[in-house]
């Protein structure tokens, strides 16, 4: 037997997870008011201090993306099961929200982008009452002075409508084809024992499925990360310090957009070799 | 003669395709008999019909009557999980479930009894004895705590049937058991077959001749969905009553 040989390598590997359990938590623990204070709100450094900027940026964006595309992950698996093991493949309700499935995961994220920008800002007229909200405040973080910028809710819930949008179609297919995976025969050698469907399910598919779902999630999740460039698109208009009419901002948005989406969609693509080839 | 399995004018249709066109069979208690067939003739739909797994899959239609062990199974009062039971089944490719050896064989007990209600005593037995009685004691016995889908094929395939065992089943049904299989594995499940026969009746699709004259008592041959021949696999093979059967016999078709 290894194992007394595998032993210290073993210590040694826990030894070095504790310590960078502590390093973190030390980090968060001396930092946790001025990490609260960034996430909570939207800061621009008054002077030109990359740092901060870029690190409240990164946390308040952190902040949406991460709680709202777990749960657009779990929703998109509960989805995918009930699509795929409880509606019959002739179902109508199956169909219509595959072919809905296929369409919004072919999207680029640019036309989200625009999408946010048509719907959430456009039509509920947030470009008018960006300006009557209220004044920026000075704070302090990381000893650096700050500004605080106040997010408007509409921008919040476009956010939160292109992050659903962008990552549960992606979250159902992959979830679906891990399912599909698992072939026929083997779920029926559960059947054939007298196994209820929950059984068949939880005994059987799901431990076989388990690697590519997760697969699956991290995808819709780097994609939900990717598509992260793209809400910096969206907040845009909180950035621009001397808005200069409509126009303008508007412009400066879609560029930003665009260029972002792009990036994003580069991201993705390169991430998985096989999706590339398939498009 | 008992008979195990009575079927009369069965037909079944997948959605406008009908598979099977009035079939009557009539498979004795206790032997084995072995189904035979080009593809697509509706062997593995027969088969399938007997403990109902067809029917999972929707746009089945089914009529005539099955009677398995004087039941008719489309009655109402029929418990799918107490006919899968009572019909035990073996795939073509083994699909032993992904875990331990130990577990896979006290699967289908545990679905089928109050949880905890096994005892580490009785379980240890009951895998014994269904390992056994499928010759892989010996092998396995130091091995039951590994995944049994890291096993070789043919011990896979025996495990296959071994957890059929602890549910006592009457009839085990057997899609082309051997088709994954090398020739010495294809020998060990057919001797097992052999061993078991006495207890269990054993009906098994192939597509290998040699094989359904080598283990099988009676013998059915099947084409294009209908039941043209049933008779003793020796008669069948040398002495073939339709054109049709000789035809696919003596290899001049298929």
């Amino acid at each position: 037997m290894n194992f007394p040989m595998a032993r210290p390598e073993l210590r040694k590997k826990i030894v070095l997870q504790g310590v960078a359990v502590l390093i973190v938590g030390a980090v968060s623990v001396f930092f946790w008011n001025d990490l609260k204070k960034i996430a909570a709100t939207h800061i621009q450094t008054a002077s030109a201090s990359p740092i901060s900027s870029t690190l409240s940026r990164l946390l308040s964006d952190l902040n949406l993306i991460l709680p709202i595309s777990l749960l657009a992950v779990l929703f998109g698996v509960a989805c995918a099961f009930y699509l795929e093991e409880w509606l019959s493949t002739t179902s109508w309700v199956r169909r219509f929200i595959e072919s809905q499935v296929a369409f919004l995961t072919e999207i680029p994220s640019l036309l989200y982008g625009l999408l946010a920008i048509m719907i959430l800002f456009i039509y509920t007229g947030v470009f008018k009452e960006i300006g009557t909200l209220p004044p920026a405040q000075n704070v302090t973080a990381f000893g650096l002075d700050a500004v605080v910028f106040q997010r408007h809710p509409a921008m919040f819930s476009a956010e939160v409508f292109i992050f659903i949008f962008m990552v549960m179609p992606i979250a159902i297919k992959t979830t679906q084809e891990a399912l599909r995976s698992v072939a026929r025969p083997i779920r029926e050698s559960a059947y054939v024992l007298g196994a209820n469907h929950w059984q068949v399910l939880t005994k059987q598919v799901v431990p076989l499925a388990f690697p590519r779902m997760l697969a699956g999630g991290c995808r819709a999740m780097s994609r939900a990360l990717a598509a992260a460039a793209l809400l910096i698109g969206i907040h845009i208009p909180n950035h621009t310090t001397s808005p200069r009419g409509i126009p303008d901002r508007f412009m400066l948005f879609l560029g930003g957009a665009l260029l972002l989406s792009t990036l994003s969609s580069f991201l993705i693509e390169t991430d998985d070799p096989a999706t590339a080839r398939h498009n | 003669m008992n008979y195990s399995i009575e079927t009369e004018n069965l037909s079944l249709w997948y959605g406008d395709f009908q598979a099977l066109i009035d079939v009557s069979v009539k498979i004795p208690d206790g032997q084995i008999t072995s189904l035979i067939g080009p593809s697509g003739c509706g062997k593995s739909t027969l088969l399938r019909c007997f403990n109902r797994v067809n029917e999972r899959y929707g746009n089945v239609t089914t009529t005539g009557t099955i009677e398995i062990l004087g039941k008719n199974i489309y009655d109402a009062d029929v418990s799918l999980p107490e006919l899968r039971k009572s019909v035990g089944m073996v795939f073509q490719r083994p699909n032993p479930l992904p875990i331990s050896v130990y577990e896979n064989i006290l699967f289908g007990l545990r679905i089928h009894s109050p949880a905890r209600s096994i005892t580490r005593t009785a379980s240890d037995q009951i895998v014994e004895e269904a390992l056994k009685s499928v010759f892989l004691w010996e092998d396995l016995k130091d091995k039951l705590k590994t995944r049994a889908t890291s096993l070789q094929l043919e011990q896979q395939q025996k495990l296959c049937i071994a957890r059929l065992l602890p549910l006592k089943p009457k009839i085990i049904l057997m899609d082309e058991p051997c088709s994954a299989l090398d020739a010495k594995g294809t020998l060990a499940v057919e001797e097992l077959m052999e061993a078991l026969a006495g207890t269990y009746t054993f009906l098994i699709v192939t597509h290998n001749m040699a094989q359904a004259r080598r283990v099988s008592k009676e013998c059915i041959y099947m084409f294009l969905g209908e039941l043209i021949e049933h008779r003793e696999t020796q008669a069948l093979f040398e002495t073939p009553e339709h054109p049709k059967t000789a035809d696919y016999v003596q290899m001049r078709y298929g």
